[in-house]
């Protein structure tokens, strides 16, 4: 059995509230799962109560996995990251912005690392790539660290509603690029 | 190039996108989650995205959270600390007799050739268990004498703890445990074996859990598995 088809089939099992099954998922999963949250948070105890918290939501939510219509690793990164940049968010409200800066570039793989190892990622790698700099890295921002408008705006230089233009551009671009 | 805003058709897929990336104000993203629930066709746009970005999930860098992390997430989720390893993972635990063990049981054996009948001829085969536990905080040989269907018990290291009591188990393999009784305070004791563990004592394994005064209130070990062995012919 593939990892895919093992995730998908444990997921499956997880909806039914089977905890060993639970269990195994976790296995497999957590690495990726907590390096999701560390990449957005930066902070190791905040990134456990994340990846804690995400567990729950997916021993909570396995059923609703099939809705979802995306892989299941994808469909479990969604999860750990939103949860994250939810807690970024709430973190930020309370601290100063300067702490995050210099968040970029992150840590992990580079994507030209990243386009060797991996077909369809490498195919966004080069998609990303066609973007003029820095509109790219308002792109990877947002995804990879989790950043907001208001936080881009800041860590680019540029106003908010250029970062907005900017970013919708680049989306249109790697929409049209990815479809090619 | 201009910076004036994409067209009015991309809006939607845009929204979509920005919501896969969490960059929708609250109030905004609780508006597009409402659509969504309505709205197959914003679901597929949302779906579209969320795999179009997701090539970017590899430069996710992988890293083990700690142990205490899955542990904590357990207790939170089905409210117990992970369960004791299984009475029959205990078992495992323990291995076989040391010499000294075995050279020692043989001379407890000998000593009951001695004291028995004197015609080795008339006599059953003769079978010992070293029951240990691995640091020998506690040792009990044990003899059986198919004749006599007894097993004798030598205890010649520890005792029961305070206020507690030692039982002893025979284990047919596969089955539960079934109860000998309590060993006395004396270091010597005989126990009868039930006559279906005879045939195949061989095969048995006996054990001494810690129990109540009186042994185990349920017919079946409740206390820590103490001591364990195995049954090997003389």
């Amino acid at each position: 059995m593939s990892s895919v088809e093992e995730i998908e089939d444990l997921i499956g099992k997880v909806s039914l509230g089977d905890r060993q099954a639970f269990g195994r998922l976790y296995d497999l999963t957590n690495a990726k799962l907590f390096g999701v949250a560390l990449r957005v948070l930066k902070d190791r105890a905040s990134a456990e109560d994340v990846l804690q918290e995400t567990y729950m939501k997916v021993w909570r939510r396995a059923d609703r996995y099939a809705r979802g219509g995306t892989s299941p690793m994808t469909w479990l990164i969604t999860i750990a990251r939103n949860t994250a940049i939810d807690k970024l968010r709430a973190r930020r409200d309370s601290d100063d912005i300067d702490a995050m800066a210099d968040m970029l570039p992150g840590s992990g793989p580079t994507p030209e690392q990243v386009a060797v190892a991996a077909g369809e990622a490498g195919r966004i790698a080069d998609c990303l790539g066609e973007l003029e700099s820095p509109r790219d890295r308002a792109v990877r921002g947002a995804y990879l660290e989790g950043l907001s408008y208001a936080e881009l705006s800041e860590k680019l230089g540029v106003p908010l509603n250029t970062v907005r233009t900017w970013l919708r551009r680049s989306l249109i671009s790697l929409r049209e690029c990815m479809e090619r | 190039m201009t910076d004036a805003s994409p067209p009015d058709r991309d809006d939607d897929n845009l929204l979509a996108a920005e919501y896969v990336l969490r960059l929708l104000p609250s109030s905004e993203m609780r508006a597009f989650e409402a659509r969504l629930e309505a709205e197959p066709d914003l679901r597929k746009e949302v779906a579209a995205w969320t795999e179009r970005l997701a090539g970017m999930n590899p430069e996710f860098a992988e890293e083990a959270a700690t142990g205490a992390v899955k542990d904590a997430l357990m207790t939170r989720l089905f409210g117990a600390p992970p369960p004791r390893p299984s009475f029959w993972q205990r078992l495992g635990l323990w291995q076989g007799l040391s010499v000294a063990s075995l050279l020692l049981a043989g001379f407890f054996a000998w000593q009951l050739m001695l004291t028995g009948s004197p015609d080795p001829a008339e006599r059953g085969p003769l079978y010992v268990s070293e029951i240990a536990a691995d640091d020998q905080s506690l040792r009990i040989l044990a003899v059986y004498d198919s004749n006599a269907g007894e097993l004798q018990l030598n205890r010649t290291d520890g005792q029961a703890a305070a206020g507690r009591a030692l039982e002893l188990w025979v284990i047919a393999d596969g089955n539960a445990p079934v109860s000998l009784g309590v060993l006395p305070d004396a270091e010597a004791a005989s126990l009868p074996l039930p006559e279906e563990f005879r045939a195949g004592v061989a095969d048995l394994t006996l054990a001494i859990s810690d129990e109540p005064p009186g042994g185990s209130p349920t017919g079946q070990p409740t206390g820590a598995v103490l001591a364990v062995g195995t049954v090997t012919e003389l």
